[in-house]
């Protein structure tokens, strides 16, 4: 979660103490760990998905081939798959992210009123994100099924749909299907955080803004909006990043289809690698998605710095 | 809580309580919906005219889930590799993180913070088939020593700058006491900063768990012998094995939820302490 790259590290309260590297010797020793992991389990790998990319390789058969940039041509020039995945994906992440940060937002001022119960409240609503993706899954493909699913008998008691719907099997609602089953479950910690936030907001200026004769709205706007802005930047800038490359929630629900109809570039990706041993079309694709999230997070940064720049200034 | 100014019942008080009841019906109806499918017997379950509360409940869903299934095996192989992780990632991370916290600035070690920090953003499906072949060249697929090794590597980058973060507040003056009295640095960390950090361990040791019993994807991916499987690919397995026995499922479900959602729920303040004095400090 430490989103803050570009900032440097804060200065730790150092050791006045000899400065010679014998002495320091042991600091060494106490982040090898740390770092051998970090080198044989993520930078490693990643460097073997830049070098699988620029090859031929497949799983069921042995040796490869070096191929330049053949991979990234076929994806590109991809219409079935490719392309659309990438539509899905930005709508799957658009869609999760928006709706959670709003309903995430609004369940955070509701629960901020000074409301009888209101720990019990914000103890309770945090319940959807402690549910592993699993069985959140699991449980809302039997709400969601068509026969004596739950949500499908509800809607059609209540007069709004004609008959049940396979909300995860067809064509046009599997991917919205998703997304929904999606902010369910995340919403929550965008809930916990924004509370948190919501509580540094100065109530001074509240009262001084309520005073001077602005309405609930125009102090939210103008005062408490403002002062979320940097806690809602890092959640939302995390939440792309982590919606963007999320499997479990799709292969769970859909595996990607009907027909590809919810498939994502991180389901084709696993799909490639797993379902059609095609190794080397699935760094590719890894690759162009390191590419995007380097985007996202150098995006991220300027914008951060420029925040500072303007705090100082 | 504290300062909770009651009012008296207006307009707007009641719109705030009918919105909290709407809020926290959505959030917990699938919860409650899971363990009252699971407490059905099956004719209730499959019925145009489902009810809330089951008129006869039964454990029978749960006497198939924990006799006739391998759930509990899954349990057990969760278990060993979650304590494992945990034990693991508390050792790397504190080392890592008192380092990171009392010598930040000495050359190289700045430099693996920088790392940590962006180590904790690689996403999973990235490292997905890398690690596959990775595993498959060290022989360790279908053992859970790949879930293991893989696992402490996710956990150990946030875990080390929430330990930092602990740690930059015990303050350097009691080191720099027991180092005058003749404490050798090494025994410093062991006998006078680690006691005063244990809140930080615990919130540590909690994430790491709750991280490793909850992984999916590659519990799913490196394991596929039986016996091995982890619980979340285990459950997942059960979608296809009961394919209409929702009972059974959410029985299943149920079984696997609830001491996580109670660990959480008991544990959450400190939970989510750690992760902002970690994500906002790194």
């Amino acid at each position: 979660m430490g989103i803050q790259i570009a900032r440097p590290a804060r200065a730790a309260p150092a050791l006045r103490l000899p400065r010679p590297l014998a002495r320091h010797g042991f600091v060494y020793l106490f982040v090898l760990p740390s770092v051998l992991l970090l080198l044989g389990f993520t930078v490693w790998p990643l460097l073997r998905t830049f070098w699988l990319s620029v090859q031929d390789v497949n799983l069921v058969r042995p040796g490869s081939e070096f191929v330049g940039l053949a991979n990234f041509r076929t994806q590109l020039a991809d219409q079935t798959l490719f392309w659309p995945a990438v539509w899905h994906s930005l709508v799957w992440t658009v869609g999760s992210v928006g709706g959670e940060y709003l309903l995430g937002l609004g369940a955070a001022v509701l629960l901020n009123q000074p409301l009888r119960g209101r720990g019990l409240f914000r103890m309770l609503v945090l319940i959807p994100w402690t549910v592993p993706i699993v069985i959140a899954a699991m449980t809302w493909r039997w709400i969601l099924q068509p026969e004596y699913g739950i949500g499908n008998v509800l809607l059609v008691r209540a007069g709004l749909l004609a008959e049940p719907v396979y909300w995860l099997g067809d064509l046009s609602t599997a991917l919205g299907a998703t997304i929904f089953v999606n902010v369910w479950r995340s919403f929550p910690f965008y809930t916990i955080t924004l509370l948190a936030a919501l509580q540094a907001v100065p109530k001074e200026l509240l009262e001084a803004a309520a005073i001077d004769g602005a309405s609930a709205w125009e102090r939210f706007w103008r005062i408490t909006l403002p002062h979320l802005k940097g806690v809602s930047l890092a959640l939302i800038v995390l939440h792309v990043v982590w919606t963007f490359n999320n499997v479990e929630f799709i292969w769970l629900l859909t595996e990607g289809g009907p027909l590809h109809a919810s498939e994502t570039l991180a389901t084709l990706v696993y799909r490639m690698a797993f379902r059609t041993f095609e190794i080397s079309e699935a760094a590719a694709l890894s690759v162009m998605m390191i590419v995007l999230l380097l985007l996202v997070g150098g995006g991220y940064a300027v914008l951060g710095r420029r925040r500072e720049e303007r705090r100082t200034t | 809580m504290t300062s909770t100014t009651w009012r008296r019942w207006s307009w707007p008080v009641l719109l705030a309580y009918a919105c909290v009841a709407v809020l926290l019906a959505y959030a917990l109806f699938p919860v409650l919906w899971m363990v009252s499918t699971a407490l059905k017997p099956t004719p209730e379950i499959r019925t145009a005219e489902p009810t809330f509360v089951p008129s006869r409940p039964t454990f029978e869903h749960f006497g198939l889930v924990l006799g006739q299934s391998n759930f509990l095996t899954y349990v057990r192989n969760s278990l060993l590799v979650a304590t494992t992780v945990t034990a693991a990632t508390l050792v790397v991370s504190t080392l890592a993180g008192y380092a990171f916290s009392r010598f930040g600035r000495l050359p190289g070690i700045s430099l693996a913070g920088v790392a940590m920090v962006l180590g904790q953003m690689v996403p999973g499906v990235l490292l997905v088939v890398p690690l596959y072949i990775t595993m498959n060249n060290l022989g360790l697929l279908d053992s859970l020593w790949s879930l293991i090794l893989t696992y402490t590597t996710f956990s150990v980058p946030l875990s080390t700058l929430m330990l930092k973060g602990f740690f930059d507040q015990v303050p350097t003056e009691v080191e720099e006491a027991a180092q005058l009295d003749g404490c050798p640095p090494s025994q410093v960390v062991w006998r006078i900063v680690l006691p005063l950090a244990v809140p930080g361990l615990m919130t540590t040791a909690l994430y790491a768990f709750v991280q490793s019993w909850n992984e999916f994807l590659f519990g799913y991916t490196f394991i596929s012998q039986d016996d091995r499987r982890t619980l979340t690919p285990g459950l997942a397995d059960f979608i296809g094995l009961w394919t209409v026995d929702w009972g059974a499922l959410m029985a299943a479900a149920s079984l696997a939820v609830l001491p996580v959602t109670l660990a959480y729920l008991y544990l959450q303040r400190y939970l989510i302490s750690g992760i902002a004095t970690g994500a906002t400090k790194g």
